[in-house]
């Protein structure tokens, strides 16, 4: 078109036209990305250079906030020891729940979408509310967990009070929220070619061996999706913790972002807070490149040609 | 560009129309609050005579509840902070606030300052400049249920009791059936209340110039102030509040689950509401120690960046007048003139707030000596709360306590 000589006026103008309507289509994306996102990202880096106290004077002091961080706040290590501890226990309970359910679903029992409706429910009520209704069933003497414990004679934990159990609570609590993994894991079940099942039914393969050959398999960039959002949910903890437990007791679910948020909010320090994100941002980005390097070990995409042939 | 002046053409006519008609508007004075429920209806009130009083004159309540710091932070970060704030942390937003002397000089024989108690002026005050105006306070004591002292006949506390006479009396209501206790412990205190104990029993958090932590916050005093609550605990005299729970201590009391509460007088009016039968008995003494409350002054500030500084200044003086001052009922009144009208120094259910007031004035909160006590508290927290769970170590917690707080004392 362009190597034609003879372009009119108007044809050309409609060829520019053309080249800022897709852009002007996705500005909004483009513009909340560059204000929302990209910006503050940037902004906060240079905040994390500085001691920038909310009122007052703002100095620069360099990498200190990272050097006082690292050497001398024994409180960053056991906020990071906490969250790290709570994403061993929420992160494979995720997926393996998550996935158990999706299962169950995809069995086509009577029922079924009642079901899936329930099992979806949570993930739809507001944080807010979600914690309200877990702070009550926790409770030692009133709770309804505790009053269902005592008919298996079990005497019950004081879940929120007591410092080992207080992050199991909060664990199960997040838990609750696995609807949207489970959607996931349910629709990429559904569809898995039902002729592989069916072939594998003739050569007479057991029904574990084909979850291991087949689901699996099929199911793994669900898998690693899963498993990547359930890192970076854990490690970004802070609505449930805040409003359960206020990070107590004794400090025992002080997960790491609820110290960003105190440091920026309680003690004014918005430098600190933000080097601490920083630190955190690093975190989730390095355990996602290991995770995404690792899972072309076992994450197998549909149309896929291995070089080796074995699975063309 | 037909398809966009379509859409933008209105959304400009919109926006002029509406900031036009802002314009046309009341002049609006912002005013933010920590309280909520009833002394928030207290200062709804005050402000509302306030219009009154001011036509053309709209007051913007801004209720920030448990979130004060944090919006208030957000909100002076940003630039647009509320023209008027309640505020006792002084230390922390100084430098955002409006200092008032040349205005309280300007208007002094209206304002009569010499009604305020000079302890209570002084809450608002650093280096030698005022930064707010005191509306209201409490001191700190002990309510008890008279009927129930009565059912199980005990005789109810006297001026002069201790400790170890609130702590016989508690053991006699322990009812393990009925779930009641005779005095509640708070594992999670508010420490800047907590340190009238450690006053009390003849120490403090920290020196006096701010600098030094251990042999105060750990001392054998502060331990055995720590340990008697704990074992409180451990022997059922009292219910260990906010342990995995949060059910308040004035909700227990109103329910006839606990004889004695202590607080002040944030609980007093829900009492009054709840229609039961309770009196007001006197802090306890460790001893033969003199006792000495905590005092909790509520002050009312100017911002700094405020565009009505003279309007702001109108509600501050109005916030601080006899006539406001008597419309507060959550809270003691600022003006000796009130408390004397009121007759309030004579009235039993009033008196033990005055008469600890009048010798709590030797010690200084904590927060006024060290720019970074909100730190140091954070740890001293833990450390009661540890002590509360674990019914006891409170000395390894609370050296635990100081050893982390050391990086902060520079």
């Amino acid at each position: 078109m362009a190597s034609q000589p003879a372009v009119t006026r108007p044809s050309r103008r409609k060829a520019r036209g053309a080249g800022i309507a897709p852009w002007l289509f996705i500005s909004p994306w483009i513009l909340g990305f560059l204000f929302f996102t990209l910006g503050p990202l940037a902004f906060s880096f240079v905040m994390s250079l500085h001691d920038w106290p909310v009122v007052g004077q703002r100095t620069f002091v360099g990498l200190d906030n990272y050097r006082v961080m690292f050497l001398h706040d024994p409180q960053f290590w056991t906020s990071l020891g906490i969250t790290v501890k709570f994403a061993a226990l929420f992160v494979p309970l995720n997926i393996v729940l998550s996935f158990l359910l999706a299962v169950l679903l995809n069995l086509n029992l009577k029922g079924t979408p009642i079901y899936r409706t329930a099992f979806y429910l949570p993930s739809v009520i507001s944080g807010v509310a979600l914690v309200t209704i877990w702070s009550w069933l926790y409770s030692k003497e009133y709770g309804l967990l505790n009053y269902l414990l005592s008919f298996a004679g079990i005497d019950g934990p004081n879940w929120l009070g007591d410092t080992g159990w207080s992050i199991v609570a909060i664990t199960i609590a997040s838990l609750w929220g696995l609807g949207g993994s489970m959607l996931i894991f349910l629709a990429g079940l559904q569809s898995v070619p039902k002729e592989l099942y069916e072939a594998a039914r003739v050569s007479g393969v057991p029904a574990w061996a084909q979850v291991v050959h087949i689901t699996l398999p099929m199911l793994s960039p669900m898998l690693l999706f899963t498993f990547i959002t359930s890192i970076i949910s854990a490690f970004q903890q802070l609505t449930i913790a805040l409003l359960l437990t206020k990070g107590g007791p004794v400090g025992s679910t002080y997960f790491f972002a609820m110290y960003i948020y105190d440091n920026a909010f309680k003690f004014h320090d918005m430098g600190y807070a933000a080097a601490m994100s920083w630190v955190m941002f690093l975190i989730i980005m390095a355990l996602s490149m290991l995770v995404m390097r690792w899972s072309s070990a076992w994450v197998y995409y549909e149309g896929e040609v291995r070089k080796d042939g074995d699975h063309a | 560009m037909t398809a966009t002046t379509r859409i933008i053409g209105p959304a400009i006519l919109a926006a002029t129309f509406c900031a036009g008609w802002a314009q046309a508007e009341d002049k609006v004075l912002r005013f933010a609050t920590w309280d909520s429920d009833e002394s928030l209806a207290i200062e709804e009130a005050i402000a509302k005579k306030f219009e009154e009083a001011h036509p053309g004159v709209k007051v913007q309540v801004e209720p920030y509840g448990d979130g004060f710091d944090q919006k208030l932070t957000a909100a002076m970060g940003a630039g647009s902070p509320p023209d008027v704030m309640y505020m006792w942390n002084f230390p922390s937003y100084k430098d955002s606030l409006l200092p008032l002397d040349d205005l309280i000089a300007k208007d002094a024989a209206e304002l009569n300052l010499a009604d305020i108690p000079q302890g209570l002026l002084n809450t608002a005050k650093i280096d030698g400049k005022t930064y707010g105006l005191p509306v209201g306070f409490t001191t700190h004591v002990v309510f008890y249920n008279k009927d129930m002292f009565a059912a199980a006949g005990v005789p109810e506390p006297k001026a002069g009791w201790t400790w170890d006479d609130l702590r016989a009396d508690a053991a006699k209501f322990r009812n393990k059936d009925q779930k009641v206790y005779g005095f509640a412990v708070d594992a999670k205190p508010d420490p800047y209340d907590f340190e009238q104990f450690l006053w009390s029993d003849g120490t403090k958090y920290i020196s006096d110039d701010g600098r030094t932590i251990d042999g105060y916050m750990n001392s054998p005093e502060a331990v055995e102030v720590l340990t008697m609550f704990a074992d409180m605990l451990k022997t059922e005299q009292a219910v260990g509040l906010n342990i995995g729970d949060d059910t308040s201590g004035s909700t227990l009391f109103k329910g006839g689950k606990i004889a004695m509460y202590q607080s002040a007088m944030w609980s007093k009016s829900g009492l009054d509401e709840s229609g039961m039968h309770y009196g007001v008995a006197p802090m306890p003494t460790f001893g033969s120690k003199p006792v000495h409350s905590a005092i909790d002054a509520s002050a009312i500030s100017i911002a700094k960046d405020t565009k009505e500084p003279d309007l702001a200044w109108e509600f501050v003086k109005f916030f601080s007048s006899p006539e406001a001052v008597k419309m507060r009922k959550n809270d003691l009144p600022v003006r000796t003139s009130v408390v004397k009208e009121l007759g309030m120094d004579q009235d039993p259910m009033f008196k033990p707030f005055f008469d600890i007031l009048a010798v709590s004035n030797r010690e200084t909160h904590a927060f006024l000596k060290n720019p970074n006590w909100g730190r140091i508290q954070d740890n001293l927290a833990k450390a009661i709360e540890a002590t509360m769970i674990d019914q006891g170590n409170a000395k390894q917690h609370l050296d635990e306590a100081v050893a982390a707080s050391a990086r902060f004392l520079n």
